[in-house]
């Protein structure tokens, strides 16, 4: 499969990668680790004059912990997260996310940013970034802006930048102590698939009381976005934190949260059914977390 | 427009002018002459493109020729030496973990690279070192005791 014919980007700063992107606008692309860019350009999904690539951008490839909070570049690619400590102590429902995106050599260079951007309602790193409540920052020429993830994605392949904006990477606040997040993928096979449903699920209670006091519930690939399960979160508030209330809340996602279709991967039904049980698995597990005990 | 790049293969350097748009795959069997590496799929799921990029395994159909300037990469031609092939290779060989060999390149170049970074992989670190390679053989299990025999 040939490639059309481009002309080739090579930025160093962010600066830079965006004056390229406010002379060629539309009829450019940025490139981060081509693992899906690549693809539809070679099968005509998309077209460019103008490829601008950002691996010699160094700055968007940083994980760097702040006081509060973790700022991820978008072209973090899934190897580096997965074997970065800040990610593995901090963020487990994310690092399950990355370990589990394509197979070990995609994982060698996809990025996180890319996988934002692609916006596909199965997206195997949204969940995780939907339930650690991740702020999408997002360049332009005049300065930066910090937006909330649930307001990122549109629609299938879809998102809220502007053409002449780049987003360089997300702000992940430090989840607090008793609290505890997972993120469980369910595929026709382990490695190479497109996810048939994805969720994960963050918990916070209060050991004194032990009562949910904060949860964040994110299904993938049945809508099309990945999307927040609000009336399975607001269920959980108050609650105790045990399996008659997780089961209670997967009810409640698969019944209210979600809006699956058929295709050839499932059925909008087998996917609901299992929306309820993996609502219902990670949040035992983030309550686990929470507890200390994994 | 061609630019030039400068890569090294197998411990040997190039200067090469390639195209934007031709892929890393296409720079070592087409201008290079280095066909070990296979193209399969060219859309990164069989893996038969695999080659090892400034140290990590990655699919050469996905990556631009442009892109690896400054590289340093290995391909299935650097594994052997005057002394034969590499004890990797002869392990799949004595195994019989080759049926048309066409996935073998990309295979045993995962399974290095894994043996590199973790040389007594479990099970499980095995299976999944290989996932990203294909073989339509159905030979894995060969492929697998080849790796295996090889862990220390």
């Amino acid at each position: 499969m040939l490639l059309p014919m481009f002309d080739f980007h090579e930025p160093f700063s962010i600066q830079e990668a965006l004056e390229l992107k406010k002379t060629h606008k539309e009829n450019s692309k940025f490139l981060a680790g081509g693992t899906d860019l690549l693809v539809h350009l070679k099968k005509k999904l998309i077209s460019t004059d103008n490829i601008i690539s950002l691996s010699k951008v160094k700055d968007l490839a940083r994980i760097t912990k702040e006081e509060n909070s973790v700022i991820i570049g978008a072209c973090a690619t899934m190897s580096q997260l997965s074997s970065s400590p800040i990610i593995q102590e901090n963020f487990k429902a994310l690092k399950a996310g990355c370990d589990n995106l394509g197979n070990h050599l995609i994982r060698n260079r996809a990025t996180i940013g890319g996988n934002a951007c692609n916006a596909s309602p199965a997206g195997e790193t949204l969940p995780a970034l939907l339930v650690y409540d991740a702020l999408a920052i997002l360049e332009n020429t005049e300065g930066k802006k910090e937006i909330p993830i649930k307001d990122f994605f549109t629609g299938p392949g879809k998102s809220c930048i502007h053409t002449e904006e780049i987003l360089t990477g997300f702000r992940l606040p430090i989840p607090p102590a008793n609290s505890g997040a997972h993120y469980i993928q369910l595929g026709k096979r382990k490695s190479s698939e497109i996810n048939v449903v994805n969720v994960a699920a963050f918990l916070e209670y209060d050991p004194s009381t032990l009562k949910i006091t904060k949860t964040r519930i994110a299904l993938g690939s049945v809508a099309p976005t990945p999307v927040r399960a609000p009336k399975a979160e607001a269920s959980l508030l108050g609650q105790t934190p045990e399996e008659e209330a997780f089961f209670a809340a997967g009810e409640i996602a698969r019944r209210d949260d979600c809006l699956p279709i058929d295709d050839f991967r499932g059925t909008a039904g087998y996917r609901q059914a299992m929306v309820g049980v993996l609502t219902k698995r990670t949040l035992a597990t983030a309550f686990e977390q929470a507890q200390g005990l994994l | 427009m061609k630019k030039i790049i400068n890569l090294t293969i197998n411990d040997q350097s190039h200067e090469i002018a390639v195209e934007p748009n031709i892929t890393l795959a296409d720079l070592i069997r087409y201008q290079l002459g280095l066909t070990g590496t296979k193209k399969g799929c060219d859309t990164g799921d069989c893996g038969a493109c695999t080659v090892v990029l400034d140290g990590e395994v990655v699919n050469s159909c996905l990556v631009l020729a442009v892109q690896a300037n400054g590289s340093v990469i290995e391909t299935i031609e650097g594994l052997a030496t005057d002394e034969g092939l590499h004890p990797l290779q002869e392990a799949f060989v004595e195994k019989g973990a080759i049926q048309c060999g066409f996935c073998s390149p990309g295979v045993i170049l995962s399974a290095k690279n894994l043996l590199d970074k973790n040389p007594s992989p479990s099970e499980q670190e095995i299976r999944e070192g290989i996932s990203g390679n294909l073989c339509r053989c159905t030979g894995y299990k060969k492929i697998f005791d080849a790796i295996e025999s090889q862990s220390s």
